[in-house]
Parts: C-alpha cells; sequence; structure tokens
C-alpha cells in the first residue's frame, strides 16, 4: 500500500475539469460502444455470453491457482534463455528496472504502453537518473509532451483537438503541420522513428502472461509495441501478476473479448508472442530479454475472497465507456492511470482507502459495467463491498471514513429501528420544519445542511403517516 | 533464493490458502468456444480477402510465376520502391522474387544489416506461416530466414502466401505457433484513432499491406 500518496479526492477534481471535457468523451466513448455492439451483434449475443462466461471462469482459475501458474511462467521464460525478475512493490520494480538500464549505459528508453509502469512511476524514476524515455504509443506520446497522464487506457489523448495537438507539436517539437489526423500522426512517425532506432532499451508492458510457454502477449495497433520489442538491442517487459492465463487455449477466448470489447475491432492490428530472446543468434531481435513480474498489493487483493475478481481485468475500457460517471467526468477525475469502474477497484485497493477511500463512492451502482464487462467481473458488487470496507472495515483494512460520520450513521440505524425514537423524530421534524416550509418546500436551511438547499429545495415532510392512517379510521374511510 | 520471488509467492500462497507442495490445479475449463469449421477453399480465400479489404489492404490472387512477375512490376511503380529488404525462406527463394525485384531495378538490402539501413527500405517481402480468414489475420514467425524487421520497418509490406497457409480457426493456429517462439498476428495496416477518433493508417508499422495468394509457384 503506499503511504506517501495524497488523498485522492474526486469531488474536487470534479469541479475542475475543462468544460468540453464531457462533450470529448461521450464522442469516443459513442464510437467504441457502437463499433462494439456491432460486432456483438455479428457474432450472435448467445456466443458472446458463453464467451463472457469462459474468460470469467478461465481468469478466475488462473488467479486463484496463482501461485503454480507464475512458477511455471518463470521456468518456460528461464529455458527460453530470458531473465525473471520479481518485484513486491513499485520502488521495487523501478529499481530493476534502472539497474538493468545502468548495466547496459542506457541513455535512451523506448516505451510501449503499459498501465503497470504508469503505476510504479517508471518514467520519473529513470528521469531522475539522467535517462530520457520516450513514450511511443501516439496518445501516450501526445500527453507525454503535455506533460499530463492518459485521460483513458486505450485512447490517452481522445480529448485533445487536432489544433491543440498541431500547437503542441510546433511548441515542444519546432514542427509546424497542418492541424489534421494524417498529417500530425506522419509528424509523429518520422520523429519516434528515429528514436526507435536509437534507443539502448526498449520497455513494453503485456496484455497477458501465457503460463505454458512463459509468452508475454501485448494487444497493439501502431506498431509502436512490435519496435519497443525488436530494436533495441535489450527489451524489458513489466507484467502484473494478474495478467496470467494459463495456456493458448485460454487466450483464445480472451482474445476474441479483448478487442471487441475495447475498440470494436476483431482483433487488433498486431498481437505479439514474445517467449523470451531469439532462439538462434542469427534471429534478429533484442540479445536480452527481461520479464518484471510486478505485485504491488495484487498479492493482497488477491486475499480478499469478496474484492478478488478485481484481478480478473483484461484492461479493455469497456466499463469506462459505458459508466455514466466517466462520460460526465474524463479519466483525470479518478487521479489514478486506471480510470473509471475498473479505476475505482484498482486505486482503492492498490492506494489503500486512506489515500482512495471516495473512489468507490464514485459511482451510482447502475450497474452498467456489470452488464459488458468482458469478463463478468461483478464490479458493483465490489464496490459495495469496499463501501463497506471505507465505513465500516474488514479483515484488510479498517475504517477510515471520519468517526463521526460513522457516529451519525449508527445513530440514524437505531432511531429508525426503535418505533418510541422514530415517533419522537417524526413529531419533532414537523415542529422544526414549520417556519422553513413553504408552499410544501424547504429552499434554504441552515449549514451543514444548506449544502443540498444550495442546489435545490428539500421536500416538506407531509403528515406522518400513522397519524393519517389513524384518523381515516385505518384505511375503512376513503 | 531470490527473497522477493519467496516474498511474492509466500503472499500469493497465504491469500490463496495454498501451499508450496498444493496440488497442481485441475486442467483449467475448456476455453474451445466456437470452434469454427473451415469453409470450401474458394470460399475460405473469398473471406480473407474482405476482411483484409476491409481493413485497408490490398488483395490479389495470382495464377503463377508470370502473374507475380507482373503484380511485382506494378508493385514497385505504384509505391516507388528503390529497396527493398525480404524473408529468405525456401518458398520466396523458389519464386525467386529478388531475383525479379532486382531486375526492375530495386536494391535488395540484407534484413540482417545495420536497421537504419533496413529501414531506408521503402518495401518489405514476406510469406506468411499461417492465415486465419475469419479476422484476415496473417501469422509471421520469426527465425533466421523470417528476419522480424521486414514485415515491420519498410513502410509497404508485401505478404505472399499459398492455399497451404489456410487455418480454419484460432485454436489451430495457436496449437503450432505455440512453440515456435516469437511471433506476430498481422491484421491490416499499422493504424491508430489516437487524434479525434479519427483513423489513420502507417503510425509506426507498415503503412499499406498486400495481400497477395500465389497460386502455382
Amino acid at each position: 500500500m503506499s503511504q506517501t500518496t495524497a488523498p485522492i479526492d474526486f469531488r474536487a477534481n470534479a469541479q475542475r475539469i475543462p468544460p468540453k471535457m464531457a462533450a470529448s468523451v461521450q464522442k469516443a466513448t459513442a464510437k467504441f460502444l457502437g463499433n462494439r455492439a456491432a460486432l456483438v451483434e455479428a457474432l450472435g449475443n448467445d456466443l458472446w455470453q458463453t464467451l463472457r462466461q469462459a474468460g470469467h471462469d478461465l481468469r478466475l482459475h488462473a488467479i486463484t491457482h496463482l501461485d503454480h501458474y507464475l512458477e511455471q511462467a518463470e521456468r518456460a521464460v528461464t529455458a527460453a534463455g530470458g531473465h525473471v525478475h520479481w518485484a513486491p512493490d513499485a520502488a521495487e520494480a523501478n529499481r530493476i528496472v534502472l539497474t538493468i538500464a545502468r548495466r547496459h549505459g542506457v541513455k535512451k528508453v523506448v516505451k510501449s504502453k503499459s498501465m503497470a509502469t504508469e503505476e510504479t512511476g517508471l518514467n520519473h524514476a529513470m528521469e531522475a537518473e539522467g535517462i530520457q524515455v520516450i513514450e511511443t504509443d501516439l496518445g501516450e506520446y501526445i500527453v507525454q509532451l503535455l506533460g499530463v497522464g492518459p485521460a483513458h487506457i486505450v485512447v490517452p489523448a481522445f480529448h485533445l483537438s487536432k489544433e491543440e495537438i498541431a500547437d503542441l507539436f510546433r511548441e515542444k517539437l519546432g514542427v509546424v503541420a497542418d492541424a489534421e489526423a494524417e498529417r500530425l500522426t506522419q509528424v509523429a512517425r518520422v520523429k519516434l522513428r528515429e528514436e526507435f532506432l536509437t534507443a539502448g532499451l526498449g520497455i513494453s508492458g503485456g496484455n497477458f502472461l501465457i503460463a505454458e510457454t512463459g509468452t508475454v502477449v501485448t494487444v497493439t495497433n501502431e506498431g509502436n509495441g512490435r519496435m519497443c520489442t525488436t530494436i533495441p538491442p535489450v527489451h524489458v517487459a513489466i507484467v502484473g501478476i494478474d495478467k496470467v492465463v494459463p495456456d493458448w487455449e485460454s487466450l483464445t477466448v480472451l482474445l476474441k473479448l479483448l478487442a471487441r470489447s475495447a475498440t470494436g475491432q476483431k482483433i487488433t492490428c498486431y498481437t505479439s508472442f514474445i517467449s523470451g530472446p531469439p532462439r538462434s543468434p542469427s534471429e534478429t531481435g533484442p540479445r536480452e530479454f527481461h520479464l518484471v513480474l510486478l505485485d504491488n498489493g495484487r498479492s493482497r487483493i488477491l486475499g480478499s475472497p469478496e474484492t478478488r475478481e478485481t484481478l480478473l481485468c483484461i484492461r479493455c475500457g469497456a466499463c469506462l465507456n459505458i459508466c455514466p460517471v466517466f462520460n460526465t467526468v474524463g479519466g483525470y477525475t479518478y487521479g489514478y492511470p486506471i480510470s473509471g469502474p475498473t479505476g475505482m477497484l484498482f486505486a482503492s485497493q492498490i492506494l489503500g482507502m486512506q489515500a482512495a477511500g471516495g473512489l468507490p463512492f464514485a459511482s451510482t451502482l447502475c450497474g452498467a459495467c456489470n452488464d459488458i464487462c468482458p469478463v463478468k467481473i461483478p464490479i458493483t458488487d465490489i464496490l459495495l463491498h469496499l463501501r463497506h470496507r471505507v465505513v465500516e472495515g474488514d479483515e484488510q483494512e479498517g475504517a477510515v471514513a471520519p468517526a463521526i460520520l460513522r457516529a451519525g450513521a449508527k445513530a440514524g440505524s437505531v432511531a429508525l429501528r426503535t418505533p418510541w425514537l422514530y415517533r419522537l423524530g417524526s413529531t419533532m421534524l414537523k415542529w422544526l420544519q414549520a417556519p422553513l416550509a413553504r408552499d410544501g418546500w424547504i429552499s434554504t436551511l441552515p449549514p451543514p445542511l444548506n449544502r443540498w438547499t444550495m442546489a435545490r429545495p428539500f421536500p416538506a415532510f407531509a403528515p406522518d403517516f400513522r397519524g393519517w392512517w389513524r384518523s381515516r379510521g385505518r384505511g375503512r374511510q376513503p | 533464493m531470490d527473497p522477493a520471488r519467496e516474498e511474492i509467492l509466500a503472499k500469493v500462497r497465504a491469500s490463496l490458502d495454498r501451499g508450496p507442495d498444493s496440488p497442481a490445479p485441475p486442467v483449467p475449463p475448456m476455453a474451445r468456444v466456437g470452434p469454427r469449421s473451415a469453409g470450401s477453399v474458394d470460399a475460405e480465400i473469398a473471406l480473407l480477402f474482405s476482411e483484409i479489404e476491409n481493413l485497408n489492404g490490398n488483395v490479389r490472387r495470382l495464377a503463377g510465376r508470370e502473374d507475380l512477375k507482373s503484380a511485382l512490376a506494378k508493385l514497385v511503380k505504384v509505391e516507388a520502391v528503390k529497396k527493398a529488404t525480404l524473408w529468405t525462406t525456401a518458398d520466396l527463394a523458389t519464386w525467386d522474387v529478388a531475383g525479379t525485384l532486382k531486375a526492375l531495378g530495386v536494391e535488395i538490402v540484407s534484413p540482417q544489416a545495420d536497421k537504419h539501413l533496413v529501414a531506408e527500405c521503402e518495401l518489405g517481402v514476406t510469406g506468411v506461416d499461417a492465415a486465419l480468414p475469419e479476422t484476415g489475420s496473417l501469422l509471421l514467425r520469426s527465425s533466421p530466414e523470417r528476419p522480424r524487421v521486414v514485415s515491420l520497418l519498410p513502410g509497404v509490406h508485401l505478404a505472399i502466401l499459398t492455399r497451404a497457409a489456410l487455418r480454419a480457426d484460432l485454436h489451430q493456429v495457436f496449437a503450432e505457433a505455440k512453440d515456435a517462439g516469437y511471433c506476430v498476428l498481422v491484421t491490416g495496416p499499422s493504424c491508430t484513432s489516437d487524434i479525434e477518433l479519427t483513423l489513420t493508417l502507417g503510425v509506426h508499422g507498415p503503412k499499406s499491406l498486400y495481400v497477395w495468394l500465389l497460386e502455382a509457384g
């Protein structure tokens, strides 16, 4: 658990989003959802539901036997000539990568998109040691130039206009180009090509790790993933231990689910399968392959049966796309590289409730995410349990909700289930509201209750039901 | 004994109530969901081609070596190819693709050459180890004769396949690929919608993908 993270204040962040964010988010998510729906319809709903259940079952199987599969993956990678490193936390993961970089005298690193490395803050750690780190996924490259994190796990820069990107390229790269997607993409292609060809180290994440053969699978569209894992002489893959898949057969299910759920493609342009370094000296590719297995709180999440299905996530982003909250506030509000429903689950459990205890409440519990999740994670069930953890505590963490709130909730609970207290309360409310109610509405209240009436009026309490019932002769008169 | 490794495995086991000697898990739940039987060869080829075309790839069916020669001549002209790099597999050698290109005035660059030189090639020519009609995907392996950069660095990727490459579904492809080392499933040219959700081609990988089926080599 991170001890040093400033608490994430979702509400405060939500006040600070730029005015056009909601429109940009909704434009992007509508497109992905539309494409996804078309493909699901083409497959047939029955098959889709069968795939979802199979995906859920095999991912659950993988994480509930995680020690076995991690050891199997390690044996396979080592037998193939690769190196396996184990990182219990973020700091250790960064240290491992830095050690490898230093040993090779690396000055420049090219990186393909990896949420795990955003989580560990790898870029900052490397730059602090004077190593240049270049994000090569186009969206990540853009937000890196801007100095911010990703706004969506699949399309990090979706909220920026082409004019803003053109200005950014002019300012940061000294390149003048028309504000047109094709031209801007070409600018990035040319710039990044040189970086790929001269970098001393390529870093990737891994969408999946196949235990059977120790194979890191990367799912990409641009080709930067292939570049980072083929051109530089050393390749380091940082993969969360939750990414394990038992075998290739299981992977077929997940590949059928992933791209359809994420962007509405049947499959992405490039799905790469990396099993250690090249097998013979005359085969081109990196001379050294390193796999860094990242724990950073995942083993602890595993220990909570009510919430361990958090780890089934295959990072498709579908839950982000469908979430009404995400569609209103965008990704930055969550204060964590993974946002939206799955982000709430990860952030609050990896950072702990002191830092991220507000996140499980940033949901209307509408449940749309449950229905769209390709591996059937019971997201709202887990959110409810996490709320319980915040307010009352559980085996993993003590309660973090303020004592006064807990006391108030307790008092309310007592009042509602004690008949004489309830009757007393409703009589008192009738008297208390008399000076405040006008035409059935209360439009102002004293603080702190004015936090309600600042935005809208409160309905006045009607005459109590019991009195009304008695006065009507217990229902005998209409 | 790596203490970090022991720490992580111990935590995982504690979380799952498993010990170091806990039994190996039962065979994972059957994942053979929706296996596909191939249609007729012609139907499969038609499906493969239509999927690739939907992704902005270019497809052609070539009757034989003469057809291949004229198709290459056209490609060299259309894509203004001055330099090319190729796989050195037996198939490509038999079809004499390098020879044909040389005769067209194209300089052949070895894929084992310095990566800057390979990056200057306009064209990369590969074979296809397996083709998946249902998604229009091509499986390319890696080996001394199949350098990875050939299908990655040049702006134009030409993949020549025969009927023998066709596979019914991903299960078949994986059964063959899983012990073969590095491989990549290529589906269409490189693309992104990172800028305003507008689709653009040729981000880092090839901008143009040509897939030719050679009937009689």
